[in-house]
């Protein structure tokens, strides 16, 4: 047992009774009496408040309030302290000085001319009562207003913790489910423990559930995807489903990074957001297949069909903004999320070759992060990108693409940097200085810094960081619906612009197959001669094409091995989804997507 | 100290008669007594002597070198006896305090409860703790617990040769100071053979004071349920039948033959069952015998559950009532619902489709054909149909509501410490009961209507009639409040529990405690009979819910996972299932049916203290909600567990 002392409470000081006697004008009150007070007072305090214990418990409360003491005080015939109600909790504040210590409610002045002609206050609600199925023959149904079937700290624990998921083995968990003599006989006649095949069953409500709301997220219909996204976002139930969902994800944005299609990625980081703001679902386990997508869509060479005219950049900015929110809400120390993914992107910006719209990304994926990580990696190679950017944006560029580019990598870094340039440098802020240290950005940011050093506020970057989820989401949400819709306008009117490395020949036409994302998707135009791409999306795992398929994307990896970053794809992903071209000749052409390889995460 | 004790005594009391200002009594006492004016102001100081039973010094180095040795002793006594030895220790520990609070030793007092306090067992940790709050000899008196203590004797169950050993060790110190308080306040169940196990020792402590006596067990317990009225004789129009059930052609024959076993059963007298008469039961009248026979009805087409078909749940949450809901009940034949709130008011709703309608008023009522077959539906007025209602008229925290067995009155007992009696014909209040003198925790129908039972801060609990405005029996032996209370369903029983931490069965007929079972750490919240009268489970602030069976006031099992006070139980209308709910927004289900089988081939071979069984063998489920504390359970005729909670925001 503990100290004696904090296990048997404690009395009121003699100290505190002569400030309370001060208070009410006596002003010298002997110690002796000041003691015999204080262990009298305390005594009867205790015995109020262990009354006022049982009015708590009689009213199922586990809080006490002020009325309970009320009762207290009237059940030993007390005249109750009226006036006192409140339905805040009211903190103690804490002053010392003087030599003395003290506690204190803080009161506040009322303006009474305020609350006199303010408006009345809101009549409170009606009381109503609402019924709802807590469980029906046994099964608790996963309807809102029940709690989610796996709480989120379990599923946390669950994947997080491998011993629980032991225990969990020996105890089939049978939550939910009714237990069937079945599963029992089988337990007894097995004696040999065989790790059983990991049946994972969908009930058909779930099934249309899935299919409902995957064809809302990428169709077309943009209120009915606004539904589907909020329903991911806030559906209790939805655990058992998350591995297909994050499949989904996962093949899509490897299949859309390929076609270049920039709605369909924004739409995915859509549904990853929605996903990752479900209050009831804890993504731990399916980060394996969520980061490299997201990674994807931050870094990747090329996500759009004219990076000169479509905004690819804002999917950059959010799926950047969602990496720092799977940072911040998974990042442990054992799995070293942040570090790992912080490796990802600096590894990026060190390399001297990447692309400018990668570059983009990392700079992007990694002020996200913080001003801390902005001071460490960012900083110190601003003269290196300044170098690679200028010649980019002095006129001397040789594509209209990269001018863009650098002007964005150029406005990223003007904001990120400025606010910690602004407290990593002493105030004389001397144009040369900047000049010397950052080269061609030099000016620029300079700017940047006198501009944040004069405003009154500052907002640092991390500070927007910390803006709560919603205020975020809307922000981010509306400039990325709009590039999405922009994207799809256009797509199909733009010149074909071939990408610098791999070139794509397969889109020579300007009509392109608008696959996307289908599930069993049944297109069956044949067009001889023209190189065509047939996408099929299934469920089953591991046809012998994938194998083959596998082995092409990364013999083309190394045709390319221009790509600075590489995402591997891990074999499970590949086995539940399998991508098939129609036809072989093509697929040398193709250059693979520059998704690849997160081999250094595992 | 010349004076003798006895008018020392006569003098205290001449002393408390003058605090309280009766004068008129003073004199006379004073004549009787042959006491001068001027004694008094001598024994002023005298009082608190008297008041306090104990004399002479006492030294406080010598209790606490006994104490220590004892402790010791029980430390390194062999295994089989150090459980029950170990019982002696807390006992032993608190009356050492009170004995050195009494002599003014506080601060010495307030060092040995300090020192020892810690290592005893954790259920006795807060008494400990009211213990310690006190300080001075004043405040002995007012505290319950020492009352307690100083008043009853501490019941400790101990095999002869345990206590064999103790009072060899008690003998062999020659300290008279342990002796002392183990003749005084100590009081020893001597059972022969062998000593119990910790288990079991742990099992039946926890009370204020000790455990039962096997005394106090000993007397029969009718715990059977009485014989139901003979249906068959009951006329009922076949067209009203109709009227009630619209399913009807092909009733009337099933009902024939699922009815006669249900018949056959009843009318076979139980053994165990009281006599009809013992005590005077109400008059059924044609209503109550037309309930009767719906509920037959419904309870034919009841789902047999068990562990293969669990029932379903219907959870009613209480919205936008600011934490305020104390209370929730739900009629007999789920469909009224009351809610009692913390700001005095009493809602009532009805939960099926029929409205809550008014009486007409007098006029219009002298009109109506009183032979009239609907002459019921007549009198009530349609203007007035709601569908919720509020009733007011107390003055606090609504704690209980309880419905009549025919649906007409409603009990409602409050903080103000008065029980009233609400009509559902006038929606008005028609009695007011006061007896009680401190806030009333608990109010119950009696299943036969007529009586019901009220239990409070005062720690009594009463029984009471419809129509007398005086308790019918006054139940007085817990040692705290009485917390909750409960009527057997053959209504010659009432179950009481107590923040003294143990369950009474009271006699109705003769007001004396059956039945006093202690094993709870902590108080008491919750009651239910089982549907066979034979089992009483009881919830507690200690987490567990425990099953007693009456015939002997035995534990059987403690059923332990929920994680918070449990303040409702309700057994399944075929008795197989125990639905409990707890403030940790968890309903768990636990397999009644097997636990009583369990016992049942247990008791065959029984042994002197059988082993309490554990609870998690017998969860069947448990369901927890968002954020919604269980209030009350109610399992309808059908089977359908309905479930109250109001949702904490």
């Amino acid at each position: 047992m503990g100290d004696p002392d904090m296990l048997y409470g404690t009395t009121l000081s003699a100290e505190s009774i002569k400030v309370i006697a001060e208070s009410i004008g006596v002003g010298s009150l002997p110690d002796d009496g000041a003691k015999e007070l204080a262990e009298d007072v305390s005594y009867k305090l205790k015995k109020i408040v262990q009354d006022a214990a049982k009015f708590m418990h009689h009213a199922k409360r586990s809080k006490l309030n002020i009325a309970d003491i009320d009762a207290a005080l009237k059940v030993r015939n007390i005249e109750p302290q009226y006036g006192f109600t409140s339905n805040d909790f009211i903190p103690f504040r804490f002053a010392s000085g003087g030599g003395r210590e003290l506690h204190f409610i803080e009161e506040k002045e009322i303006d009474l001319s305020e609350i006199i002609q303010g408006a009345p206050p809101k009549i409170p609600l009606e009381v109503t009562l609402r019924a709802h199925w807590l469980c029906v023959d046994g099964i608790q149904p996963t309807v809102p207003e029940n709690p989610p079937p796996l709480s989120k700290e379990s599923q946390a624990l669950d994947s997080v913790n491998p011993v629980v998921k032991l225990e969990q083995g020996m105890t089939k968990d049978t939550a939910g489910k009714p237990a069937t003599g079945k599963l029992h006989k089988l337990k007894n006649v097995e004696t040999v423990h065989v790790k059983q095949l990991a049946t994972h069953e969908l009930s058909v409500e779930q099934q249309l559930y899935y299919k409902e709301i995957t064809e809302a997220c990428v169709g077309s219909d943009e209120p009915r995807r606004g539904e589907a996204l909020q329903s991911l976002a806030t559906d209790p139930g939805l655990h058992e489903m998350l591995p297909r969902m994050c499949t989904f994800i996962a093949e899509g944005v490897k299949v859309n990074v390929v076609q270049n299609n920039l709605a369909l990625l924004i739409y995915l980081m859509r549904m990853v957001k929605a996903l990752l703001d479900n209050p009831a679902l804890y993504l731990e386990k399916y980060l394996h297949e969520l980061i490299p997508s997201v990674s994807t869509c931050i870094v990747s060479k090329q996500l759009c069909m004219r990076p000169e005219l479509d905004n690819h950049w804002a999917l950059r900015d959010f799926a950047a903004r969602l990496m720092w929110q799977i940072c911040k809400n998974f990042n442990t120390s054992t799995n070293n999320l942040q570090t790992r993914v912080t490796r990802i992107f600096s590894t990026a910006l060190q390399n001297e070759k990447t692309p400018l719209s990668s570059l983009y990304g990392a700079i992007a994926g990694l002020s996200e992060l913080g001003s801390e990580v902005i001071k460490v990696f960012i900083i110190p190679r601003l003269k290196s990108i300044s170098d690679r950017i200028e010649s980019h944006l002095q006129g001397t560029a040789l594509s209209n693409t990269d001018k863009i580019a650098a002007g964005h990598i150029r406005a990223m870094l003007q904001k990120c940097c400025a606010p910690v340039l602004k407290t990593i440098r002493n105030p004389p802020d001397i144009v040369e200085e900047y000049k010397r240290d950052y080269g061609f950005l030099g000016p620029t940011l300079h700017q940047a810094v006198v501009k944040a050093r004069n405003a009154p506020q500052v907002i640092p970057s991390t500070s927007i960081n910390s803006i709560s989820n919603n205020s975020a989401v809307t922000i981010v949400n509306a400039p990325i619906a709009a590039a999405a819709t922009a994207s799809t306008l256009n797509r199909n009117q733009g010149p074909l612009i071939s990408s610098r490395a791999g070139s794509i020949e397969f889109f020579s036409s300007a009509q392109t197959i608008s696959p996307q994302i289908q599930r069993q998707v049944s297109q069956t135009q044949n067009q001889p001669g023209q190189q065509q791409k047939y996408v099929i999306v299934t469920q089953r795992p591991s046809t012998p094409q994938s194998g083959l398929q596998q082995s092409q994307m990364s013999s083309g990896l190394q045709q390319n091995g221009s790509n600075p970053i590489k995402f591997q794809h891990s074999t499970s992903l590949q086995g539940s989804a399998s991508t098939v071209y129609c036809n072989t000749s093509s697929v040398e052409q193709v250059g693979p997507p520059e998704l690849d390889d997160l081999s250094h995460l595992e | 100290m010349s004076l003798s004790a006895d008018k020392r005594e006569l003098l205290a009391v001449l002393k408390l008669i003058r605090r309280y200002n009766l004068k008129g009594t003073e004199e006379l006492l004073r004549q009787e007594a042959n006491l001068a004016e001027d004694a008094d102001d001598s024994a002023g100081t005298d009082v608190d002597c008297v008041l306090s039973a104990y004399e002479g010094e006492g030294d406080p180095e010598i209790f606490e070198n006994a104490y220590a040795e004892l402790r010791n002793f029980v430390e390194e006594s062999l295994d089989i006896y150090k459980h029950e030895l170990a019982l002696v220790l807390y006992p032993i520990l608190a009356h050492i305090y009170i004995k050195l609070m009494q002599n003014g030793h506080c601060d010495a007092a307030k060092r040995i409860l300090e020192k020892f306090g810690p290592e005893q067992e954790h259920y006795f940790q807060e008494d400990i703790q009211n213990l310690l709050q006190i300080t001075n000899r004043q405040q002995l008196e007012g505290s319950d617990l020492v009352n307690a203590l100083e008043n009853e004797k501490f019941i400790i169950r101990m095999s002869r040769d345990t206590l064999s050993l103790l009072k060899r060790h008690i003998q062999d110190k020659k300290t008279d100071t342990i002796s002392q308080i183990v003749n005084k306040h100590l009081y020893f169940d001597l059972y022969e053979g062998v000593a119990r196990s910790k288990g079991q020792c742990e099992a039946s402590a926890g009370a204020m004071t000790g455990e039962a006596k096997r005394q106090d067990n000993k007397v029969r317990v009718y715990y059977g349920l009485l014989k139901e009225v003979d249906f068959q004789t009951l006329t009922t129009p076949p067209e009203e039948e109709d009227d009630l059930d619209p399913d009807a052609p092909d009733k009337p024959k099933k009902k024939k033959s699922k009815k006669d076993p249900l018949f056959s059963k009843k009318s076979k007298s139980d053994p165990n069952a009281p006599p009809h008469d013992r005590i005077p039961l109400p008059e059924l009248k044609d209503a109550d015998k037309l309930e009767k026979m719906k509920a037959l009805r419904e309870a034919s087409k009841r789902v047999n559950l068990g562990k293969d078909s669990l029932p379903s749940v219907c959870f009613y949450t209480v919205l936008n009532a600011a934490n305020a809901v104390t209370c929730t009940e739900i009629s007999d034949d789920s469909s009224m619902m009351a809610v009692g709130f913390a700001d005095a008011t009493i809602k009532v709703w009805s939960l099926t489709p029929s409205k809550l309608r008014e009486m007409k008023p007098a006029d219009q009522l002298k009109e109506i054909d009183r032979d009239a077959d609907d002459v019921l539906v007549r009198m009530m007025d349609d203007r007035t149909a709601e569908t919720c209602r509020m009733l007011l008229g107390h003055s606090g925290p609504i704690y209980r509501c309880a419905f009549s067995p025919d649906r007409t009155l409603l009990l409602s007992c409050s903080e103000d410490a008065t029980i009233r009696l609400w009509s559902f014909n006038t929606w008005t209040c028609v009695v007011v009961y006061k007896g009680h003198q401190f806030p009333i925790w608990d109010v119950r129908f009696s299943p036969h209507g007529y009586y019901f039972a009220s239990c409070s801060h005062d720690k009594t609990a009463r029984l009471w009639a419809t129509d007398s405005h005086q308790p019918l029996r006054i139940f007085a032996g817990h040692l705290s409040d009485v917390d909750v209370v409960q009527f057997h369903p053959n209504s010659n029983y009432i179950a009481t529990g107590s923040s003294d931490r143990t369950v009474r069965l009271w006699d109705v007929l003769t007001g004396n405690y059956v039945r006093l079972m202690t094993g709870h750490k902590a108080c008491v919240y919750s009651l239910a009979f089982s549907m066979c009268g034979r089992y009483l489970a009881s919830g507690s602030s200690d987490h567990r819910v425990l099953i007693w069976d009456l015939s002997h006031g035995q534990l059987i099992a403690s059923l332990a996972n929920h994680s918070d006070s449990i303040h409702c139980l309700c057994f399944s209308r075929d008795g197989t299932i125990l639905a409990s709910g707890s403030l940790d927004c968890t309903l768990k289900l636990w397999d009644f049916s097997k636990l009583s089988e369990d016992y049942a081939s247990q008791t065959a071979n029984a042994s002197h203290n059988p082993d309490v069984k554990d609870g998690d063998v017998y969860l069947l489920r448990s369901f927890p909600t968002k954020s919604s504390p269980f209030i009350s359970l109610h399992f309808t005729r059908r089977n359908l567990l309905l479930a109250v909670g109001m949702f904490k925001s």
